[in-house]
């Protein structure tokens, strides 16, 4: 159902010279809806043919609104989730295929950071066992040395490594992060997805958790997948940025590209919508209506329900997500146009 | 479980732990205490009434009964034990593999133990015993086959809503096999209920046994045990009543001691500890208006906060988690309280409206509100019912979260015309149900919400998140309040139905101001008419978009407050300032991150509660918390450096 939006395979990136690390094709995930008495529920898409690459080393950025599948997407590509149509592949390998053993030993190089810090964090176990436990189920370090990889990992993310035996509830919000991030640390991956790791956290310590996640990027070489709702935050931390609205990719560009110049309507509105701090307030250019639901979505663009600049041939084609611009891509056919039109008048 | 050993919670199992290690030490050492021979019959001696030499008389046959109880002790408490811990680990086990693995595994266990519910228990026994004949053994066997499918539920129950959590997905994710899983992360967190279902079967398989022994299906006479002896006792009922006695209330007492040990183990193993016990709302009113009255003031334009401090209850006595917070709301003004998880911004706010949680009490203050009809009233000592009289009416709330706050099974324009009704609202008696509906069908096309007529017929779960928030507004505005609170009302929502939301708020206020002429009283300006806003939020950029004036919460305290454009372009506080600089709108390469956390309320600084986070922190700021400071007119700030800081 799925092979007529999986577009062409060769998402951009902004290092070339280096090999995707993880790639996703064509990723669909869906989940079983509620029916009624004797009706069966249909199938609602939280994910309909997503691609995505991320190389070494690279941030990429995720963001979109509630239920538009960003968090689904953080648990297809670490097949938390299977996919239910398309790939994953982790260095060259296809994850849907590999035999349990193997995806257990690859798990250690890919690891995720969670939202609630309260709820990732198992309360009957001291912190120092559950960092331990990467180290121990790898075989990273003999359990009489795993003792001190926990505590460098605590001081890595600055907590004090005298804390290891306490209890989860003993730490606040902030504190739990950090002890979150050195428990996806600890089994010394490459790739750590965050899925909303700051929404949870106070707005003085969220600034500690960012600065966290940035220095660990440049010391430690780590690939990071950043979910969020927060455009801010993604712009400070990443270095591309994939939009994401009804389970699809609408606009993929480099980070300061995407927000110098937004260039699909939804980008537009997102940006427009988030309440800034700096500017007085007065009128803003406020988006109608809500996200349709995935269980029922719009035919042709999904979007075009709320766009301003919907046109009659929005309803009946599926955007395609095309070059436009370097490292950019984008799925909507008008701003497209104007693009072109725009460089053709240069 | 790395509960210290010397917790008052651990102090609570202490006496009934003793008391069941005794009896369990008691009946098993039975073959070593100096007892009667509980078999040896003295038919001459039989009824007899308890003596020194036998402490609880003789029964029937002469056989001494404290004997009895005690020897008969060891027999069911064994064989229910046995056959609650042998159910406990077959259910459990089936439980917890069917919850997990779900599919096939789920059919083949939990499922599969279930059949068994399907027989009548007393059949099913009658059947077993048929089969092997009367004893402990059989009877062990059958009580465990009665109990593993209610065990395997309940395992089944938690486990399916434990294998979606984060810290066992995290568990997945580091790589940890299936059984690692399941007894590392997932078997200690689903403990508590399956102790507590422990308990339960032993004394259900203690009632199960008697009453099989009872119908000479158990233990087999004349060895004994305690249901035998009720059984026994029951035909000599009127010639000895006591002996009846006996064997009941060594039955109910072990029954009710198990219990007990196994809810307090349940409490020691929560890491977080027990709930601590409260006093219903009504009472709380009544008490708390016995306080001292406030003295007279002039009566506020529309909301007073002045020197409000709550007291938080915790098992190390009380705990001020609100001190000295004063400020006040005008007509048509929108406040913004701003603050961290934990600086008692909504507890602050839940005071107004008398809807604290029952932990936490008023302490001191006052918060005085001038009504509709121009008296001035202190909330804080309100009676009950006169509280209700102003909720919803004068007072009204909006929650952050709207699908928690809208009853699920309740059509939404129900519930909206319910808010309007409960205040007379002008309809009472004959056609008031339909001019309640066009009244709640006018308020839904005001809040925005499409399609209003349909959407009054709707159920919650039919609505999206921004709408069920516009169903909230809707109830809240319903009766025109004069004060309006919105606790975090955007917080849940996406950042585009925030947008619309903020914007709805902004025209309510705009409307009150200027369409309320018929109201009368206050009518002397056309900012006394307009609805006050408190609106509790911690996204700076949020205040910025809607609020008039800015009070920022710090550790319970009031530290800044002023005017929004002022306190933004000029913090005098370190903490506005650097919750300002922290935001992540800057183009800096590095955030400014506050170091540390907020403190909590149990270990404050002795000083400024913000010192040890301060970038402006001098020994001074350690000694004495510093008070509040008119920096300018409108301003206020609770810091000594107020004029070297931004």
């Amino acid at each position: 159902m799925t092979a007529h939006i999986i577009p062409p395979l060769n998402p951009p990136l902004p290092f070339p010279d280096r090999a995707p690390l993880l790639r996703a094709e064509g990723l669909t995930r869906g989940f079983k809806g509620r029916g009624g008495l004797l009706g069966r529920g249909h199938e609602v898409l939280a994910l309909r043919g997503v691609d995505f690459a991320l190389a070494r080393g690279e941030a990429v950025g995720v963001v979109g609104e509630s239920g538009c599948g960003k968090s689904t997407l953080a648990r297809v590509l670490l097949h938390l989730t299977p996919a239910s149509a398309g790939r994953v592949l982790f260095d060259g390998q296809d994850l849907a295929r590999l035999p349990r053993r193997q995806l257990r030993a690859l798990r250690r190089r890919m690891q995720l950071v969670f939202q609630d810090p309260f709820a990732s964090l198992d309360p009957r176990r001291s912190i120092g066992d559950q960092i331990a436990d990467g180290i121990l189920i790898h075989h990273l370090a003999a359990p009489a040395e795993a003792q001190a990889r926990v505590a460098d990992l605590l001081a890595q993310v600055g907590l004090d490594p005298a804390h290891a035996g306490r209890l989860p509830h003993e730490f606040s919000g902030g504190q739990r992060q950090r002890i979150a991030i050195a428990r996806a640390l600890s089994t010394d991956p490459d790739v750590l997805v965050a899925d909303e790791p700051v929404s949870a956290l106070d707005v003085s310590v969220q600034a500690q958790v960012v600065n966290l996640l940035k220095d660990l990027r440049t010391r430690l070489g780590l690939g990071l997948i950043f979910i969020s709702h927060d455009l801010h935050v993604v712009r400070h931390l990443c270095d591309r940025v994939v939009v994401m609205y009804l389970g699809r990719v609408v606009e993929e560009a480099p980070a300061a590209a995407l927000f110098a110049q937004p260039r699909h309507p939804y980008t537009q509105a997102l940006l427009a919508a988030t309440p800034s701090m700096h500017a007085a307030p007065g009128a803003r250019a406020v988006l109608s209506g809500e996200m349709p639901s995935p269980a029922n979505p719009p035919s042709g663009c999904a979007f075009r329900t709320r766009c301003a600049r919907a046109q009659p041939a929005c309803a009946e084609a599926l955007p395609e997500l095309l070059p436009a611009g370097p490292g950019r891509r984008l799925a909507c056919p008008p701003a497209l146009a104007d693009l072109a039109h725009g460089a053709a008048h240069a | 479980m790395s509960a210290s050993l010397a917790s008052p919670r651990f102090h609570r199992l202490v006496l009934p732990g003793a008391l069941l290690a005794l009896v369990l030490l008691t009946v098993a050492a039975a073959p070593l205490l100096p007892l009667a021979d509980p078999v040896k019959q003295q038919v001459s001696e039989r009824l007899s009434t308890p003596s020194l030499g036998h402490l609880l008389g003789q029964d029937e046959y002469g056989r001494d009964v404290f004997s009895r109880i005690i020897w008969g002790g060891r027999v069911s408490l064994s064989v229910s034990i046995l056959a609650a811990a042998c159910a406990g680990l077959i259910g459990t086990l089936l439980g917890l593999v069917g919850g997990y693995f779900r599919g096939v595994v789920e059919l083949m266990s939990v499922r599969l133990a279930e059949v068994v519910l399907c027989f009548p228990p007393m059949l099913l026994a009658l059947l077993v015993v048929t089969l092997l004949g009367p004893g402990a053994v059989t009877l062990v066997l059958v009580l465990t086959i009665l109990f593993t499918p209610g065990y395997a539920r309940v395992a089944y129950a938690e486990t399916l809503s434990a294998r979606t959590l984060d810290y066992v997905t995290a568990q997945t994710a580091l790589g940890a096999t299936s059984a690692r899983v399941l007894f590392r992360t997932v078997l200690p967190n689903i403990a508590p209920p399956l102790l507590v279902q422990f308990s339960l079967t032993v004394a259900a398989a203690m009632m199960l046994e008697s009453g099989l022994s009872f119908l000479g299906l158990g233990v087999v006479p004349p060895s004994p045990s305690w249901g035998l002896m009720i059984r026994s006792a029951r035909s000599v009922m009127e010639q000895a009543p006591l002996l009846l006695l006996w064997p009941c209330l060594a039955l109910a007492g072990t029954v009710l001691l198990l219990n007990v040990v196994c809810d307090r183990l349940r409490d020691v193993m929560d890491p977080r500890g027990a709930a601590m016990g409260v006093i219903p709302g009504f009472l709380r009113r009544a008490r708390s208006a016995a306080l001292p009255q406030a003295t007279t003031e002039p009566a506020p334009s529309l909301v007073r906060i002045d020197n409000l401090t709550l007291s938080l209850k915790t098992p190390a006595g009380p705990l001020n988690v609100v001190r000295g917070v004063s400020f006040g709301v005008a007509p048509g003004e929108t406040v913004a309280l701003v603050g961290e998880s934990g600086s008692g911004k909504t507890l602050t706010a839940l005071a107004v409206m008398g809807l604290l949680p029952p932990v936490v009490t008023p302490a001191g203050g006052s918060i005085r509100f001038s009504r509709r009809d121009g008296t001035v009233a202190d909330l804080l000592h309100l009676p009950e019912g006169q509280m209700r009289r102003l909720r919803g009416n004068d007072l009204s709330i909006i929650f952050q979260d709207p699908s928690a706050s809208l009853n699920p099974v309740h059509r939404c324009g129900k519930q909206v015309a319910e808010a309007i009704r409960a205040h007379g609202g002008g309809m009472t008696g004959e056609g008031s149900a339909r001019a309640a509906k066009a009244k709640v069908v006018a308020l839904f096309r005001r809040v925005g919400l499409p399609d209003p007529e349909r959407r009054a017929g709707a159920f919650p779960h039919e609505l999206s998140g921004g709408q069920k928030q516009r169903v909230m507004i809707a109830a809240a505005v319903a009766n025109t309040p004069r004060l309006l609170i919105a606790d975090e009302p955007t917080t849940a929502l996406d950042v585009t139905v925030q947008a619309q939301i903020l914007d709805l708020l902004a025209d309510l206020k705009g409307e009150s101001g200027s369409g309320r002429g018929q109201e009368g009283k206050d009518t002397e300006g056309k900012d006394t008419t307009g609805m006050g806003l408190l609106f509790v939020t911690h996204n700076l950029a949020v205040v910025r978009q809607i609020a008039d004036k800015v009070v920022v919460m710090y550790a319970g305290e009031v530290v800044e407050e002023g005017p929004v454009a002022e306190v933004f372009a000029r913090p005098r506080h370190p903490y506005t300032a650097a919750l300002l600089a922290s935001a992540p709108e800057s183009e800096a390469e590095e955030l400014t991150a506050i170091p540390g956390t907020v403190p909590s309320p149990a270990a404050l600084p002795p000083g400024c509660r913000f010192a040890p986070r301060c970038g402006f922190a001098t020994p001074a700021c350690d000694s004495t918390p510093p008070a509040s400071i008119e920096v300018a007119p409108g301003r206020i700030a609770r810091c000594i450096r107020w004029m070297e800081v931004a």
